[in-house]
């Protein structure tokens, strides 16, 4: 069970708001996203819902931009 | 040994040297660019002039990436004319290309306004890279902005002047921003999101001349009911001509772009194009359509090398394209054909909240998406499956969109 959860974690991601962006940063722009994952990302930053990779093709450490400049993180 | 050459190194043109080379492995393949650096990621340049992003993270490509694939490139180069009889293409200073398949990926530049000191110091059109580079520095040190062009280009001058602190006028023609396929409902939406980051809206205007100081600069805008607006910084985005001059004499079909069918084909023999610049039949629309969106181009241009390498109709072009918009603290997103279609359904859910539906022969041929983005997979779905759902529009403007809530599928 604990390594169930944990495995179920490690595939989860976050969207965290930036500031700024490093230069060495990947970065893309909603419009490269397929629809799936684009949509994952409109609930994740509407609703605070969490991602899972399964459901997207984001990389933990890439900044999506949207409204704002969100980076992918493993939850 | 297949010798492929393309023109134009942009998303398209990128997409397809990259596919050639996984379908032909020992192929020759020469891209040519009139610009001075391989791909970049033309959505993100608005983003550098808005001052928001550094350079680096918008470079896609170096030329090692080129180089790894055993793909020519050949930057700076300008391509004067295709001779389609004797298969060649010709260059201003790298000589005869010869080639047995051509893509032409050159897309567009932005159109100049046709009217007096168009030209002046300070007025920026908007399409390169190298583009977002001036707009950004000048963009730093203005005060006073004018914006023509009410588009969807024309709206990413409103975000740099918003982002930059420039106080800015928006001259539009008509009675609201994006007319073609925003009511006056979705259209004020985006209106009260240009005044929130300091740019007005001005309607029934637009340009008729530009006034200058002594050095050629920019110092306001005159419209044509004899208004004047004070200006140190002009944004001007009225269109795309597209690039294809070099095409004269060559035979090849145009019609405000490049007619090709759904296998990127022109109607000459071995001459395919792709990006934003092609009239294409598109199949879900069941007539020629035009996208300039970064999804379409890259599918474009991978569809076109599937069957330039396959010579034969290997593939066809089926795609349901995104626009966004991302400048404001609400999202847009248009898709597919807004602005066409023979019947509409929209509905407003609030101040930041629109959504419009085009359809044509009762199916879903495109729409806008303010605000409330959770629907766009579903109607992307309903406009793949082509569904006959226009008489169930009510469903389909429901503020949450449940698909099994329409009438099953009738055989056809």
């Amino acid at each position: 069970m604990t390594m169930a959860a944990s495995t179920l974690r490690r595939r989860s991601l976050r969207l965290e708001r930036v500031d700024s962006v490093a230069t060495d940063a990947t970065v893309r722009h909603i419009d490269q996203l397929d629809s799936e994952t684009l949509g994952a990302v409109y609930r994740a930053v509407s609703g605070g819902r969490p991602v899972t990779t399964a459901e997207t093709d984001l990389e933990p450490g890439e900044v999506i931009v949207f409204t704002d400049y969100y980076r992918v993180e493993r939850v | 040994m297949t010798q492929y050459v393309i023109i134009g190194d942009g998303i398209s043109g990128s997409s397809a040297a990259e596919t050639l080379r996984e379908e032909d492995p020992d192929a020759k393949i020469t891209v040519i660019t009139d610009e001075g650096e391989p791909l970049y990621n033309r959505i993100l340049i608005k983003e550098h002039a808005k001052g928001k992003l550094p350079e680096a993270p918008i470079s896609i490509h170096d030329e090692d990436w080129y180089a790894e694939r055993d793909i020519e490139l050949s930057l700076n180069t300008y391509v004067t004319s295709v001779d389609t009889d004797a298969k060649v293409v010709n260059t201003h200073e790298s000589g005869e290309i010869p080639y047995d398949k051509l893509l032409v990926a050159t897309g567009g530049t932005p159109t100049q306004l046709p009217v007096e000191n168009s030209d002046a110091d300070g007025v920026h059109h908007f399409w390169t890279f190298e583009d977002a580079r001036g707009i950004r520095e000048h963009a730093e040190n203005a005060d006073k902005g004018v914006i023509v062009g009410a588009g969807l280009l024309g709206i990413d001058f409103a975000a740099v002047c918003g982002a930059q602190g420039i106080e800015a006028d928006y001259l539009m023609r008509g009675d609201r921003w994006w007319r073609y396929a925003l009511s006056a409902d979705g259209a004020e939406i985006m209106h009260e999101g240009m005044r929130e980051v300091g740019v007005e809206p001005v309607f029934d205007s637009g340009v008729d001349h530009f006034e200058t100081d002594d050095d050629g600069h920019v110092t306001a805008a005159v419209d044509p009911n004899g208004d004047r607006y004070e200006c140190d910084f002009v944004g001007a985005a009225i269109g795309l001509t597209f690039n294809t001059e070099f095409l004269r004499g060559a035979g090849i079909e145009q019609d405000n772009g490049i007619v090709v069918d759904e296998y990127m084909r022109t109607n000459v023999d071995d001459v395919y194009a792709a990006g934003d610049l092609t009239q294409f039949y598109d199949v879900l629309l069941g007539e020629r359509g035009q996208n300039g969106s970064w999804g379409s181009a890259k599918e474009q241009g991978r569809v076109a090398a599937v069957n330039m390498a396959a010579d034969e109709e290997a593939e066809g072009f089926q795609w349901v394209s995104s626009y966004s918009i991302t400048h404001f603290d609400f999202p847009f997103l248009s898709f597919g054909h807004p602005t066409l279609g023979d019947e509409h359904a929209e509905r407003k859910y609030s101040d930041t909240e629109w959504r419009r539906i085009a359809f044509k022969d009762g199916k879903i041929v495109g729409g806008v998406l303010i605000g409330d983005l959770s629907p766009q997979s579903k109607f992307k779905q309903l406009m793949r499956e082509q569904r006959v759902v226009a008489d169930q529009a009510d469903v389909l403007l429901e503020q949450s969109v449940d698909l099994d809530e329409l009438a099953p599928p009738q055989e056809q």
